[in-house]
């Protein structure tokens, strides 16, 4: 899914009129179509790379997302996909695997090579297995009990740029030769407040009995522009990706581009070329106008553009339903904490669950967690924590809270600074340490704001008057990142200098002393030279 | 002096042996003997070769001459039997009407599917001199026949001179093609369509990988295991730099690509097929449907003459192969002909895996294939030269790594890859005697075990542990921390021996 549509410049206290279609309006991409294929050892539209990759681990479920920049759900709304800075994998693992552990090392190690991305650094040290935040959305084996086939693991890190994005597009049926693909340009989707790019692969049932299963492959994309960097309100294709767009896939049974224009009763803007049809969505309390543009293989060069009535407008942002905001407590090198601020701006309580994860070098503990300042809390309606060990294991812990309707909920964890081994400092260490995102499950009463699919969903078309009691959506907070006490590296080689020297100062004499015997020497012998020169200083001192 | 003499004690006698142990790198005791004693030059395989004449004189002068033939080659040894078929079998074979019942009559009382084997019988009524079959049966017409049999064993069915190729340090012409050894294949035949807009394409790809490649490689499957997979790759483009040519033909003209521009494709090829992701090697085959703009597409050999054959293809040594298939543009579907298709890859496959082509004797008669399946002593002959080459390679890796280990002191050996190195070692030696001893299946099982373990061993990534650990670095903490205090105490030495050399004449004096 591409976002075609820029959000409200995020610096400034001006909101453009657009604020409802800051979530990127997701196209149905071709290579959001599933492919379907029957044996494992054959691949027609889906790749086969990826296909060797799922079978040779027995992986049921993957999602893998390369993000570069932070989702701002207070301004922006819900994105289709959340996804974490820098690179995050999760993957269910099929029930057959044995040493599941041993598996997710040779899966990450095979994805960092297809991807180019340093996913080789995920080990068992930073990989939890969530016990309630995550669920897998296709038809799998174990129901019940599937947290312990899941591995997750986020490397805030990660620098997403160029060299993801090339492989990413190699997975595509057409590459990036024809259809949407075409239009990300690296040059201009860098130059961005927000880009993601992700690869989803679960396994669908290929009958109502479910006794065959189908692989869907699911690649996305989501970009969201600066105005500022645009220079300009209106947007056009050629604006944003550099280029028109000179038809689809010609493999692609339906490619189209939504655009959410739900503003478009308020504020005017203009769409050119007029799409081919307009569509309301009813969906859970919202009403979303969406403009939809078909296309074909042989479109002629489509360039699609908005111009805005008027130029300069202030229009109020309206917050989203829940939103939260995280960062970090504490000054000197002793002691911190992890404040997340989760604001439930419904008229109804909301549950959500909250996963917290913290590297081994950043210890949490249980004692410490305080929910509106208070150790004890009624919003907790269940909590799991697994301590984390030294080098091994990070901490884990997850809540599950009953947010009360129209506030504010403040949870805060204290942390010890730890030192580290002088090689376990990353390079350039005192550019600071990331702290992953934590995740949190809400199952969200409405769907405003709301564009995730539903959970049978494959294309964007399923969300089209799609209510249901409730909206599951998986959000990720904004990471963090503290400064570790950081040695001076060149300490080590000062040391042994310093050391030897001073060894060397006192084994001289140390050994004279020992060695050496005095020996009487006669008076009234005749004085050398040297020995005269010697009384000379004596007599001065004195 | 005591004192001198206690810093010395402590500082050389005890210190620098410990120091000298502290640093020492880590290193599990090897076969070293072993593996200096390895002659990889005198390897060669025992095999049986039966004859059934008619008479005691030509089984004999057969025989003799056979034998003649194969004493000079180091690495194969024949051991002929020879017997006189049986006088009823011998009225059969000259009254039944063709070689193919023959055959069937002389498996009734042979067992032809014995490993290793080969018969050679004598049939009277030949309209060839020699006549071979897909089995492990050839049948000659007399004894004037034998010079025309040791060709066709030579050239075909022993073949020394790529066994030899197999032993040698130097790759031969067919080790050039064939794969390397390897515990599997992944076989992927790639169905190319750079156009899938214009052109619609009907091909099952994966029935067609089933059908003819899974046949072709059931046989080989106690030599290699092999996984077959198929894809797809659309809107490859290729600029073939093709010219029309005009010709005679039904359309009335042709495109014509060079020799030399197919290698850019395979290229091309490269960076989409996925081929890196499997850990195994990677046998190609690619199916590259011709854009209608160039369609019919012929290759252009080097003298500039299209090359004449039913299917337009090429192979890569060590690679795969390509079959540039043209359709017949304006159809709207184009369906390729599996059979020509596949029956191109399977003939590409054959040299890839190690089958060499067979050149024509005159007058010997080899039977064409009717299927895909290759030869029963087509088998026999990969097996002996998978054999030799994965002993005389293991050979090599182990002498390799222990000539590296005395020139290079800091690679670490730790225990798995001591462990297997001393498995390579012992499997070495055991397929080696089961080599001599004909017992052909049992050393092609052993040579893998030691080829995969000598590899594992050579291309161990701890080895290298400690390689990049500079000498300038371990320099600079030795020399501040050695020089201030073995100065001294080694300048104290001079007089510590003046003092024992001083002492001990007072002492005799006492």
């Amino acid at each position: 899914m591409i976002g075609g549509v820029p959000p409200p410049d995020p610096g400034g206290g001006y909101v453009s009129d657009q604020n409802s279609n800051n979530i990127p309006s997701p196209m149905d991409m071709d290579s959001t179509r599933p492919s379907r294929k029957r044996q494992i050892e054959h691949s027609h539209l889906a790749p086969r790379s990826l296909r060797e990759v799922m079978s040779r681990f027995q992986v049921e479920e993957l999602h893998l997302t390369l993000t570069e920049g932070q989702w701002r759900h207070k301004q922006w709304g819900y994105p289709v996909l959340d996804a974490a800075p820098g690179a995050e994998l999760y993957a269910w693992f099929s029930p057959e695997v044995t040493n599941i552990d041993n598996q997710w090392k040779k899966l990450t190690s095979t994805l960092a090579g297809l991807f180019c991305a340093s996913l080789n650094f995920i080990e068992n040290q930073n990989t939890i297995n969530p016990q309630m935040s995550l669920w897998p959305s296709g038809a799998t084996e174990h129901l019940s009990n599937s947290s312990s086939y899941l591995r997750y693991a986020s490397l805030p890190r990660e620098i997403v740029c160029t060299e993801n994005l090339t492989p990413w597009k190699k997975l595509l049926p057409c590459e990036s030769s024809h259809g949407f693909s075409s239009l990300l340009n690296s040059r201009l989707i860098h130059n961005t407040n927000y880009h993601s790019v992700g690869v989803h692969v679960r396994k669908i049932c290929a009958n109502t009995a479910c006794t065959e299963t189908f692989i869907e492959i699911k690649q996305t994309v989501a970009l969201v522009y600066d105005f500022k960097i645009l220079n300009s309100i209106n947007w056009s294709f050629k604006l944003l990706f550099g280029q028109g767009l000179l038809g689809g896939c010609p493999l692609a049974s339906s490619s189209k581009i939504y655009i959410d224009i739900t503003s478009n009763s308020t504020t005017h803007f203009k769409l050119t070329p007029p799409p081919n049809k307009i569509v309301e969505s009813h969906r859970g309390g919202s009403e979303v106008t969406l403009a939809i543009y078909e296309i074909k293989p042989d479109t002629a060069m489509l360039n699609i553009a908005a111009k805005q009535g008027t130029n300069n407008r202030v229009i109020l942002n309206i917050p989203p339903p829940l939103y939260f905001n995280r960062y970090v407590l504490g000054y000197g090198k002793e002691f911190g904490g992890i404040v997340t601020e989760i604001v439930n701006n419904y008229w109804a309580p909301i549950d959500i669950v909250l996963s917290e994860n913290a590297p081994w070098w950043l210890p949490i503990q249980l004692s410490t967690l305080r929910i509106n300042g208070k150790a004890k809390s009624k919003l907790v309606m269940g909590q799991y924590y697994s301590p984390g060990r030294s080098r091994q294991k990070p901490y884990h812990l997850e809540l599950l809270l009953r947010l009360p309707p129209k506030s504010t909920t403040t949870v805060t964890i204290d942390f010890e600074f730890v030192f580290l081994k002088w090689q376990e400092y990353p390079p350039d260490a005192n550019h600071g340490f990331y702290i992953g995102s934590a995740l949190i499950t809400a199952n969200l009463p409405t769907a405003k704001n709301f564009t995730g699919l539903p959970i049978e969903g494959v294309t964007f078309d399923s969300i089209f008057n799609a209510s249901k009691p409730w909206y599951p959506a998986v959000f990720r907070t904004n990471g963090a990142m503290v400064s570790l006490p950081t040695p001076d590296f060149s300490m080590p080689y000062n040391v042994i200098c310093l050391a030897c020297t001073v060894v060397a100062l006192a084994f001289g004499p140390l050994h004279n002393i020992c060695t050496k015997e005095l020996v009487l020497k006669a008076t009234g012998a005749p004085l050398g030279l040297r020995q005269k020169l010697i009384n000379l200083f004596k007599k001065k001192q004195d | 002096m005591w004192a001198s003499a206690s810093f010395v004690g402590v500082l050389i006698v005890i210190g620098l042996p410990l120091w000298w142990k502290t640093t020492e790198v880590f290193r599990v005791a090897l076969p070293y003997d072993r593996i200096n004693a390895f002659d990889t030059e005198a390897h060669y395989v025992t095999t049986r070769l039966t004859i059934l004449a008619c008479d005691e004189k030509t089984a004999a002068d057969v025989a003799d001459e056979i034998q003649k033939a194969f004493d000079s080659s180091d690495v194969i040894r024949l051991k002929i039997d020879k017997h006189i078929l049986h006088p009823e079998l011998q009225n059969v074979l000259n009254t039944v009407a063709d070689e193919e019942e023959a055959t069937e009559k002389v498996s009734e009382i042979i067992n032809l599917d014995e490993p290793n084997t080969f018969y050679v019988v004598q049939r009277k009524p030949l309209n060839h001199h020699v006549w071979v079959g897909p089995e492990r049966l050839a049948f000659f017409r007399d004894s004037g026949a034998t010079s025309k049999l040791i060709d066709c064993l030579t050239k075909w069915i022993y073949q020394p001179s790529v066994l030899l190729g197999a032993r040698s340090e130097l790759a031969d012409e067919a080790r050039q093609v064939r794969f390397p050894s390897g515990s599997g294949y992944h076989i992927v035949l790639s169905v190319v369509h750079p156009k899938p807009h214009k052109l619609q394409v009907d091909f099952d790809a994966a029935e067609a990988v089933e059908d003819y490649v899974g046949t072709f490689v059931d046989k080989l499957s106690e030599l290699h295991n092999f996984t077959l997979k198929s894809q797809w790759l659309y809107l490859l483009d290729f600029e073939f730099q093709a010219r029309k040519v005009m010709d005679s033909s039904e359309v009335g003209y042709h495109y014509a690509v060079r020799q030399e521009r197919l290698h850019s494709l395979l290229t091309k090829l490269e960076e989409r097929a996925a081929t890196h992701v499997s850990e195994q090697p990677t046998m190609n085959l690619a199916l590259y449907v011709v854009p209608c703009e160039i369609s019919p597409l012929y290759i252009y050999d080097q003298n500039d003459k299209k090359v004449e054959s039913p299917v337009q293809a090429f192979m890569s040594p060590k690679w795969g192969g390509v079959v540039l298939c043209s359709p017949e543009c304006g159809a709207g579907v184009y369906r390729p002909r599996s059979q020509l298709v596949m029956g191109t890859f399977v003939s590409q496959l054959r040299k890839l895996l190690g089958i060499t082509e067979k050149v024509t004797i005159d007058g010997v008669h080899l039977v064409p294939l009717h299927s895909v399946s290759p030869r029963d002593w087509e088998v026999d002959t990969l097996l002996r030269i998978r054999t030799l080459e994965q002993v005389s390679s293991a050979e090599r890796s182990l002498k390799s790594l222990a000539k590296l280990l005395g020139e290079i002191s800091n690679i670490v050996i730790n225990e798995d890859v001591g462990a297997s190195i001393t498995t390579a070692v012992t499997n070495i030696h055991d397929s080696s005697e089961l080599m001599m001893a004909g017992e052909l299946r049992g050393a092609h099982e052993k040579s893998r075990v030691a080829f995969l373990a000598a590899e594992t061993a050579f291309m161990e990534p701890s080895l290298l542990a400690l390689l990049y650990f500079p000498d300038d670095q371990k320099y600079a903490i030795y020399i501040p921390l050695f020089l201030p205090i073995m100065f001294p105490v080694i300048l104290s030495l001079k007089n510590l021996v003046l003092w024992l050399k001083g002492a001990s004449p007072k002492e005799k004096l006492d």
